[in-house]
């Protein structure tokens, strides 16, 4: 009995399934999906690289000046973060002292190349 | 009569991961089986132990997808008792949070699973319709809905905010209901208790014999839950009871699964009413002293054992992981004999196998051709010859 009723609660209710794409799936605040980095933001201390369980941040050399509570300074280097290799634990953004690299509140992609980079 | 060997697998369409069943068969019943489960070694103990504390854990999340928080807190468990960490009580009854939401998604998805292979694909539909409730309120609080990377070693990663709190509590009465609907079919379908009872019998002595874990055994009478006989977490404070049935078949595992399930609900419930105010971590020291430790945790399908041995630095020594599959396949071998070849899918379904997180070990040839057996004997001498050779160095 409890099926045949639970049949009918379900032929007079709204369909369940969202249909993604046209449709958009809701995602909570506070979710941790695509990855980005904050390029004015970032002071190239490394750690995001040093933390990266997948390995997937390297640094490379670039000197820019940026500016950190009001002081210029010049950084030697800035992170890349292989794209598709990221597992999107969250670490690199927890650990960033100055909140250059998020993981963004939007779904990340799927792709088969782990080379693309994120810079 | 003729004994004939019936194999199934590695690769087979009515398998969802690799296995090697070899089922002797007289006739439609079943005779023996001979098991191989090593077509999804990882090494991830290996690599486990390349890692430093904080980038160990992602990756021990990624053992098993389902369990993924149980080997997480298993392993910060085990580091933490060998730093001597005093865990703040928040960041216990948050950990026990994800843990029995944990519990419940994988015990929902399992019922629909069980539903799904006796042909009730209608129970399966809405199983994982409900679901997602908890894989919802897990992404909420975590941040993800599978690898959900809440702890850490000294704590937890995310604090629950207010809102988080009354919005878990207003989606619980309903998960409810459905859990209680749930039990009404399972016990009242004549579709589940035709497949499900009396089949995959495994006696009290059997189950204890065998090593047998988790549901499995606690439907077979073994009143045994880690929760309760070694509390972790914040166990020790919440009220609940240990769910055992006494039929030792497939429908006792099953109504096991369910009760666990109301119980989940209830520590739920309690811990987002109870959670205490403070922090949600403690600073942690980077290196770990000299130390051997297991450390056990009850994991949705049984006890989960994580021996850690640490050396004084950031990473561990050796990490060895037994999961409760591993511990409960050798009960299905026994189960499986006088039963019929069609139900060889309910029964192999209901110690809810995870194949990936179960293979820990393989031995080739010398030629690395094919796959080899060790005696008892064989391994404990290997064991302590790998250990001499270790001390020697």
């Amino acid at each position: 009995m409890s099926v045949l009723r639970e049949m009918l609660e379900n032929l007079f209710s709204r369909p369940f399934t969202i249909l993604y794409p046209k449709e958009k799936v809701p995602i909570p605040v506070g979710f941790r999906g695509k990855i980005a980095i904050v390029d004015e933001k970032c002071i190239g201390c490394s750690r995001c690289a040093r933390v990266c369980p997948a390995e997937c941040i390297t640094m490379i050399p670039d000197e820019t000046e940026i500016e950190v509570k009001g002081k210029k300074i010049v950084r030697k280097k800035r992170p890349v973060v292989k794209f598709f290799r990221c597992i999107r634990c969250g670490l690199c953004e927890q650990y960033c002292p100055s909140e250059a690299i998020i993981m963004k509140c939007q779904l990340s992609e799927s792709g088969t190349d782990k080379e693309v980079l994120v810079q | 009569m003729p004994q004939v060997i019936l194999p199934i697998g590695p690769q087979h369409p009515a398998l969802k991961e690799p296995v090697n069943f070899k089922v002797i068969v007289d006739g439609e019943t079943i005779v023996g089986l001979e098991l191989d489960v090593s077509y999804t070694h990882r090494g991830i103990e290996k690599a486990a132990e390349q890692r430093d504390f904080i980038r160990v854990v992602p990756l021990l999340e990624r053992v098993c997808g389902i369990c993924s928080h149980a080997h997480g807190t298993a392993f910060v468990m085990g580091i933490e008792e060998v730093m001597q960490l005093e865990i703040p009580p928040r960041a216990q009854y948050i950990r026990t949070i994800v843990a029995e939401l944990e519990r419940m998604h994988s015990h929902i998805l399992w019922l629909g699973v069980a539903a799904h292979v006796v042909g009730f694909n209608t129970l399966f539909m809405w199983t994982w319709r409900d679901r997602e409730t908890t894989q919802d309120l897990l992404e909420e609080m975590t941040g993800n809905r599978m690898n959900y990377g809440i702890n850490e070693v000294g704590g937890v990663r995310r604090d629950l905010t207010p809102g988080q709190i009354t919005s878990a509590l207003s989606r619980l009465p309903k998960l409810e209901e459905q859990i209680a609907k749930y039990v009404d079919m399972v016990m009242n379908q004549e579709t589940m208790l035709l497949r499900f009872r009396g089949i995959g019998k495994l006696s009290k002595a059997e189950a204890l014999k065998y090593g047998t874990v988790g549901p499995t055994a606690r439907a077979s009478g073994v009143d045994y839950d880690i929760r309760r006989d070694d509390p972790y977490i914040a166990y020790s404070e919440i009220p609940w009871k240990v769910v055992t049935d006494t039929s030792g078949d497939v429908f006792g595992r099953t109504l096991v699964r369910i009760g666990e399930l109301q119980e989940s609900l209830g520590i739920i419930r309690y811990c987002l009413e109870h959670l205490p105010e403070g922090q949600i971590g403690v600073p942690a020291p980077k290196v770990a002293p000299v130390a051997e430790i297991l450390s056990r945790y009850e994991a949705p399908r049984g006890e989960l054992v994580h021996f850690i041995r640490t050396n004084n630095t950031d990473r561990v020594e050796r990490i060895d992981i037994r999961t409760p599959t591993l511990a409960n396949w050798t009960s299905v071998t026994v189960s499986l004999v006088n039963q019929n070849i069609a139900d060889i899918p309910v029964i192999v379904a209901a110690i809810d196998p995870c194949l990936s997180c179960t293979s820990r070990i393989t031995i080739l040839s010398e030629r690395g051709r094919k796959t080899a057996e060790m005696t008892w004997d064989q391994l404990s001498e290997y064991g302590r010859k790998s250990s001499r050779e270790r001390d020697r160095c």
